[in-house]
């Protein structure tokens, strides 16, 4: 006892997308065939006998590790030279955002620096100048930065600026806020982490300079975040 | 509340050097690569060494890596060109079209063994895996690796002919023709309840 249709039907079954008149045609000669009705009901028993699969704990191995730390000593000069100055741009965009954040201003007078925290009667203007300000201060040593990256073809440090730039197009307070809680993150973890986590913020320091006036308007008309 | 896919980030992380990026983009993956080699070779030091081959194809070719697919259907793709491969070489669960009783207890003495390494694990679980793998081994490697893709790792059926390089409808009836035995076996042995 057969029927003709149950290879292709069954077949047609399990696809992935299956408009739904064919659905709709394959449930009801489900439902008027017993014998593909019995056998559908046999194979997809088989299928969840397979379901009851239970996750097996993962031996211990080194995961690669070694291999991994053996090949990326050999590079180890090149990482030491940018240790030290990828420091000083990183370090000043995070100063920047934390000015736009914590709405501090900065004031350079005759004595120095003087700098108020959640100040609102800082101008709109005023911010404006100390941006162009900061920026004009930036903008050679990050280009020279840039120019390095770009040299080194460094595609992964793209990858994940491109990544970065991907999730900031729609830049609001809460993205900025996970982006600092990821770097953070990166530098609490270990040193080793830190330095990478770093090399991509410099990375995507020239687009934040470059979004900073967004940033600017966004603060502008929002009451500082914290 | 992932800002950037983790995945992306622990790549260009250990694209960058960092060893502790690398060993965590492991860690999130190796239980589904190990369980995988299980299933697709019936004994641990086989998915062992099936799971090794895989991180050592994802190390050597993560500058690849475009990030248009998803990570772990990448992996899933150097899983199955590592598993064929191996299979080559040495022919994982030779139990295929079954009748060889002798491969069958070699590959189960030896769960059975691992079992005993792991005093925690219930036995009833490592009993129903063991039953799972008994099933799996009756099919070809080829006809094993789609029930994987499909059932374990959802893949669809055009992910899977992409990597088999066969037609869609050729998994579709591949996938067909696994089931048709597993129920064959299942119902035979009564294997689960
Ligand atoms: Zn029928």
């Amino acid at each position: 006892m057969s029927c003709p249709k149950t290879q292709h039907l069954l077949q047609e079954y399990f696809s992935d997308d299956l408009a739904p008149f064919a659905r709709e045609e394959i449930e009801l000669h489900l439902n008027s065939c017993e014998i593909c009705g019995s056998e559908l009901e046999a194979l997809l028993l088989a299928q969840s006998n397979l379901q009851n699969w239970q996750d097996q704990r993962v031996p211990h191995w080194d995961r690669g590790v070694d291999l991994f730390k053996r090949e990326h000593r050999v590079s180890g000069s090149t990482t030491g030279f940018w240790r030290w100055w990828q420091w000083v741009p990183t370090a000043a965009s995070f100063a920047m955002l934390s000015i736009l954040f914590l709405n501090v201003s900065v004031v350079s007078g005759e004595q120095g620096f003087s700098i108020t925290f959640g100040d609102n009667s800082s101008s709109q203007q005023q911010f404006q100048s100390q941006l162009t300000e900061f920026q004009e201060l930036q903008r050679d040593e990050i280009q020279a930065l840039i120019t390095r990256v770009e040299d080194r073809l460094d595609s992964n440090s793209v990858q994940l600026l491109q990544a970065v730039m991907d999730q900031t197009q729609q830049i609001t307070a809460d993205n900025l806020d996970r982006i600092y809680a990821f770097f953070e993150q990166n530098r609490i973890r270990d040193l080793e982490d830190m330095r990478v986590g770093y090399q991509a913020l410099v990375d995507s320091d020239y687009e934040t300079i470059r979004t900073l006036q967004q940033l600017a308007q966004f603060v502008s008309y929002q009451e500082p975040v914290r | 509340m992932s800002l950037i896919d983790e995945d992306a980030a622990l790549i260009a992380s250990a694209l960058n050097g960092s060893a502790f990026a690398w060993e965590k983009l492991v860690k999130r993956h190796e239980s589904k690569v190990y369980n995988l080699g299980m299933r697709l070779t019936g004994n641990s030091s086989d998915a062992m060494d099936l799971m090794q081959e895989v991180f050592l194809g994802v190390y050597r070719n993560l500058h690849r890596f475009r990030g248009d697919a998803k990570f772990s259907s990448w992996i899933f793709r150097i899983a199955h060109n590592k598993a064929v491969d191996m299979n080559r070489r040495k022919r994982l669960m030779t139990t295929q079209s079954s009748g060889n009783d002798q491969d069958d207890k070699d590959i189960f003495e030896s769960i059975a063994n691992d079992s005993k390494d792991e005093p925690d694990r219930k036995l009833g679980e490592q009993q129903q895996n063991n039953q799972i793998c008994k099933m799996l081994a009756i099919l070809p490697l080829e006809q094993r690796l789609i029930v994987e893709l499909k059932v374990f790792q959802s893949q669809t059926f055009d992910e899977i002919a992409d990597m088999q390089e066969i037609s869609v409808n050729t998994a579709k009836t591949r996938f067909y023709t696994a089931l048709k035995k597993l129920k064959v076996v299942s119902e035979e042995n009564h294997v689960l309840p």
